[in-house]
């Protein structure tokens, strides 16, 4: 009696075991092959990017496709404002004001020549970047500007966000 | 001569095989009829009896056949184009330009492909909206009926053919293509906390790239026809085991008011007639045997009707309707406007307008309207069924008297999705501005 219910019992665990072992394998199968297609190396493009001599800009606009950002010059001093719709990512367009506007920012003076629209759901920015219609949740994002130590190029860097009374200024 | 000898013959060569090869397409009782059935492949899921007035044209009118058909011809046209379409960022735009304007026929291939995708998606969801008008995810009078979750089944279908058809506007790899994309993460990237990795599986990478073609293009052609595939077989088998269409539950119902003795039943199984395991559904075919008619040749032929209107009408539209291309994808411009294709047009309208902002706090229009409105609406959606508390002499009638409230509330959203995405295609100009179809459009460069 104890013999047949110990069998009982150790088919039991073995089928249990089995069956078991045959869902593990397959979970973790299909976890492995999901797995394999979260990438772990990701081949971006770099974020400090070399824009140009600073004396080539022009006064006033100049927009730069390949790292989706205005460049604005006056006279001396430069500022950075990305083209990247914070809504879902298009490239937003700049539309130059009838008259330009001044405004001052955190205490520094803005000469607001442009302002900006979106193609894809109509957001509307401002000369400043601040988000002013439309569903834009945020303002546009200002970059930092330094020069590149070897050639003195207009040097951006993509991963730094800035205030708006940030300014880059020209010795 | 023993094989020619069977090829005549109209003795079965042993008990229980059907006595010529291919079944009668006039057959001349109703044991041939139903023996079509049994022994061919072709036949082998439909019924033997079918209820007449399931057949009715203005009943169903044949949306689910119609799908079917254009999901078969989408499979047909999509195998020489398998064949033409490179998938690499480089040449993807040019083998597409291939395919328009050197492939001999090609041009006429791809409009099929391209016009059975439009049509599937419209057809899907006139059949979707067809089966809730008709309540014909009740369950009527049978045992053992789970039309419930087959309309769950519809729903992911439904889903998956959106996807599909994302997917392909993809592949040419043209500025909708590119622009598409860009949005379409970016919904996903809207998304608190997991945003940005469901961005980046999608991708296969941080930027829009061959990785991210690559996922879409095996997206489209191999796993989500495939779930389709699937999807669509069980669909048909959970018909027949939920004894049709709706409509033959309600005669069911009808002639159980009058009580009848013995309930007659029918099964599918002829070990499970012996046994008495089978799944038994009352059904109308046995009930009300005027009303029903051999699936041999009213059912079969009704179907081919459909499949090959369905198939002669897309490929004389092909020829007429052009297939266009914008375009070669460029990440440096965004058209202007820049417009999704007509489905997700109000999609596109409501991640304009619900943006909000309460207090400090704003909510990105692309997680409310991109992601809370339409999983809100999928999740209703898909548990009506359960929701849904009228009568079950509701099922397979249009207009059920006591689903009036619910049928209003549904007909309301659809119409407010229709408004949404004519305004969407007829009146959004530069800028996402509006515009009444009258107005013109301001002249502005189209490059910066």
């Amino acid at each position: 009696m104890t013999d047949e219910k110990d069998a009982g019992g150790r088919r039991d665990f073995l089928y249990k075991l089995g069956f078991g072992a045959g869902i593990a394998a397959l979970v973790g199968q299909t976890a492995a092959s999901l797995r394999s297609l979260v990438p772990n190396v990701s081949y971006d493009a770099p974020t400090t990017v070399k824009l140009g001599p600073p004396q080539e800009f022009p006064d006033g606009l100049k927009f730069l496709p390949e790292e989706r950002l205005f460049v604005f010059r006056d006279g001396k001093t430069f500022h950075a404002v990305s083209a990247v719709c914070t809504h879902l990512g298009c490239t937003v367009r700049a539309e130059a004001l009838p008259r330009p506007e001044e405004r001052t920012v955190n205490g520094v003076p803005l000469r607001m020549t442009h302002r900006f629209l979106c193609p894809c759901h109509g957001s509307k920015y401002d000369g400043e970047g601040t988000n002013v219609a439309g569903p834009a949740p945020r303002p546009l994002a200002w970059y930092h500007l330094s020069l590149a130590l070897d050639d003195g190029q207009l040097v951006v860097d993509l991963a730094k966000e800035v205030p708006h009374d940030f300014r880059f200024t020209l010795a | 001569m023993k094989l020619l000898a069977n090829l005549r013959s109209e003795k079965p060569s042993a008990p229980g095989v059907h006595p010529k090869p291919f079944w009668s397409l006039r057959p001349r009782s109703d044991r041939e009829a139903g023996d079509a059935v049994v022994s061919n492949f072709l036949l082998h899921w439909f019924p033997a009896k079918t209820y007449k007035p399931s057949l009715d044209w203005t009943y169903s009118f044949w949306l689910g056949t119609a799908s079917a058909a254009l999901f078969f011809l989408l499979t047909l046209s999509g195998l020489p184009l398998l064949l033409l379409y490179i998938p690499s960022v480089e040449r993807a735009y040019g083998s597409v330009k291939d395919i328009e304007y050197v492939v001999t026929f090609g041009k006429w291939i791809r409009a099929v492909h391209r016009i059975s995708a439009h049509l599937m998606v419209a057809v899907v969801f006139l059949h979707l909206v067809r089966v809730f008008l008709t309540g014909a995810y009740k369950n009527g009078s049978g045992r053992g009926q789970k039309r419930e979750w087959n309309w769950v089944i519809g729903v992911v279908m439904l889903l998956l053919t959106l996807f599909l058809s994302f997917t392909g506007y993809l592949l040419p790899w043209d500025q909708l293509a590119y622009w598409a994309v860009t949005v379409g993460t970016n919904i996903a990237s809207s998304i608190p906390l997991a945003g940005p990795e469901i961005r980046e599986l999608l991708l296969g990478g941080r930027a829009i790239d061959q990785s991210t073609l690559l996922r879409f293009y095996v997206l489209h052609c191999i796993f989500l026809p495939a779930a389709v595939g699937v999807l669509f077989a069980y669909h048909m088998w959970r018909v027949r085991k939920d004894g049709g269409l709706a409509r033959a539950d309600r005669q069911a119902l009808l002639a159980e008011a009058k009580e009848t003795g013995a309930v007659p039943t029918k099964t599918y199984t002829l070990l499970g007639v012996a046994r008495g395991t089978a799944p038994t559904i009352r059904t109308a075919s046995l009930e009300a045997p005027d009303l029903t008619v051999n699936a041999v040749n009213d059912l079969v032929r009704r179907i081919a009707i459909v499949v090959l209107g369905t198939i002669a009408i897309v490929g004389m539209l092909a020829v007429f309707v052009p297939s266009p291309l914008e375009e070669p994808a460029n990440a440096l411009v965004t058209p202007n406007p820049a417009k999704a294709p007509w489905y997700f047009l109000w999609l596109q309208e409501i991640v304009t307008i619900t943006t909000v902002k309460i207090g400090k706090f704003t909510i990105n229009g692309a997680f409310l309207g991109g992601v809370i409105l339409p999983g809100i609406l999928v999740t209703l959606l898909t548990i009506w069924p359960w929701l849904d508390r009228s009568a079950a002499s509701g099922a397979g009638l249009w207009f059920a008297g006591d689903r009036k409230k619910q049928n209003a509330v549904f007909l309301g959203i659809c119409l407010f999705i229709l408004v949404l995405t004519v305004v969407g295609t007829f009146m959004r100009g530069p800028y996402w501005h509006f515009y009444w179809p009258w107005q013109a459009w301001p002249e502005i460069p189209s490059r910066i």
